[in-house]
């Protein structure tokens, strides 16, 4: 017992290393912020794209482009994508690693998220579109006032699931030398040699994490849910 | 003074050699003539009823009327406006065109009040307050102002038709085009449905109405029209089209509905 307790004084007391992982779980967190709200964005934009290229034929250069941006993104690493960006694209530039880090994973979680906003949208009986245009709404406004909310509604725990995994993902920072949470436990490792403590105290700060989310999620989706079915 | 001129001498709808293909363009796919050249005038006040087994273009031919179908070919004339010229903007001209369906369409996000005040306060850009008292009244009229606050889903099937009928009416449209209204529902809600439509041709609302209900035909519809592999094989009053029927398809038909 005072062998524990004296493992935890030495990884997270002494010298105040618990600050390391607070100040990990700052970078975590600013990351997966802002990814997720790039992601979110870009997401949406491309599921829009390719689903009206899908129903009107219209769109057919920009519909490529999205294609070949989910394709590229979901056939590769973000691991190798985020080390391309930031010591390819931004080799020579003075870049903040932060904005690298959310454009990396915004990049590709867009990809995913529009993949889940899509079949959210195709799942939409078609006879709302109709309803929606036969009224003299244009099809912008169709989707706009009628067919998004639902399928938003419908996609909500799928996009949760990707948030989390958002959230996850992050821990790969390291590879380009940011002191994200995951990072942070490494370094006390390196300092203290103790091989599992501070890995522990990593997990369950992402498991606490993920719990809140998960609560987050959940209390808008009954929200959401309230109305209807 | 001009406008009205002409809208009491030409026709609200004028369709001219209508045609629609399917699968066109598409390697090792059949090409399918849904619509082979479909000439109609519907006047202000008309009720058009159209029969006619299944595939034979009768539910293809209302939903072009609104190009909800985009034909391959003819020429729609409502109001005055070839509304399948390119350079019309159709949204305008379908809030002019009710459509009712056949498995109603509401919006389920949205309780019945916002279905019917939606299109009211978002494309005729109508006060809220007005609007609401609008549907309000409709749906008094229809005996569901009690659902107002309710959604789609705790209604019954009878009354979310009235409900989408109403919808429709509240962007108080020239004219109702009905999509096998009845069909998807259970035959004890049939009644209900017929009994609007009945009232709403009464108040002179102009409609085309494909169905199968031959009842309702040959009591409401100003005309019947008979169509089959995309064709109008006959078409007349009530009275001549159900008594005397001159086309043999047409007689093999009605010896099989009006059993």
């Amino acid at each position: 017992m005072n062998g524990l307790i004296d493992e935890f004084y030495r990884n997270f007391i002494n010298e105040s290393r618990w600050k390391l992982l607070l100040s990990g779980l700052g970078v975590t967190l600013e990351i997966t912020a802002f990814a997720l709200l790039l992601g979110v964005v870009l997401g949406f934009f491309v599921a829009i794209v390719r689903s009206a290229h899908d129903k009107t034929g219209k769109l057919g250069i920009l519909n490529r482009l999205c294609t070949l941006y989910t394709t590229v993104i979901r056939g590769t690493p973000v691991v190798v994508q985020l080390m391309l960006i930031y010591y390819g694209v931004f080799a020579s530039v003075n870049i903040s690693k932060v904005l690298v880090a959310v454009l990396a994973f915004g990049l590709n979680s867009g990809a995913y998220v529009s993949e889940i906003v899509r079949s959210g949208i195709m799942a939409i009986d078609e006879g709302q579109f109709e309803a929606g245009r036969s009224l003299g709404f244009s099809y912008a406004q169709t989707m706009w006032y009628i067919v998004m909310p639902q399928a938003f509604k419908n996609v909500l725990p799928a996009l949760g699931n990707e948030f989390i995994t958002l959230l996850k993902e992050t821990s790969v920072s390291g590879y380009i030398a940011m002191e994200d949470l995951t990072k942070a436990g490494d370094i006390i490792r390196s300092r203290t040699f103790s091989p599992f403590m501070p890995l522990i105290a990593v997990a369950v700060i992402y498991l606490i994490m993920v719990g809140i989310f998960t609560r987050l999620l959940a209390l808008m989706e009954r929200r959401l849910r309230n109305s209807e079915r | 003074m001009n406008a009205d001129f002409v809208m009491e001498t030409s026709p609200l709808i004028h369709v001219e050699d209508l045609v629609k293909t399917f699968g066109e363009n598409e390697k090792g796919k059949k090409t399918i003539h849904a619509l082979n050249g479909v000439s109609m005038d519907i006047r202000k006040g008309d009720v058009v009823v159209i029969i006619g087994p299944s595939g034979s273009g009768k539910s293809t031919f209302l939903r072009s009327l609104n190009l909800l179908e985009v034909p391959t070919g003819g020429k729609i004339v409502f109001e005055g406006t070839d509304i399948m010229d390119r350079s019309v903007n159709v949204d305008q001209y379908r809030q002019k065109m009710g459509m009712v369906f056949q498995h109603f369409n509401l919006f389920p996000h949205m309780t019945i009040l916002r279905n019917l005040t939606l299109g009211p306060i978002k494309l005729q850009k109508k006060d809220p307050k007005t609007a609401e008292a609008e549907a309000m009244d409709l749906l008094g009229r229809v005996g569901l102002a009690d659902r107002a606050g309710a959604y789609p889903s705790q209604l019954s099937g009878g009354q979310k038709q009235r409900i989408a009928i109403v919808r429709a009416l509240a962007m108080n449209p020239d004219v109702m085009l009905f999509d096998e209204p009845t069909s998807a529902l259970d035959p004890e809600m049939v009644g209900e449905v017929l009994d609007l439509m009945k009232v709403l041709a009464k108040s002179g609302m102009t409609m085309a109405v494909v169905t199968h209900e031959m009842g309702f035909a040959r009591e409401v519809a100003t005309r019947v029209v008979f169509m089959e592999e995309g064709r109008i094989l006959e078409e007349g009053t009530p009275d001549t089209f159900f008594s005397h029927p001159k086309d043999e398809r047409l007689k093999a038909f009605l010896s099989k509905v009006l059993v």
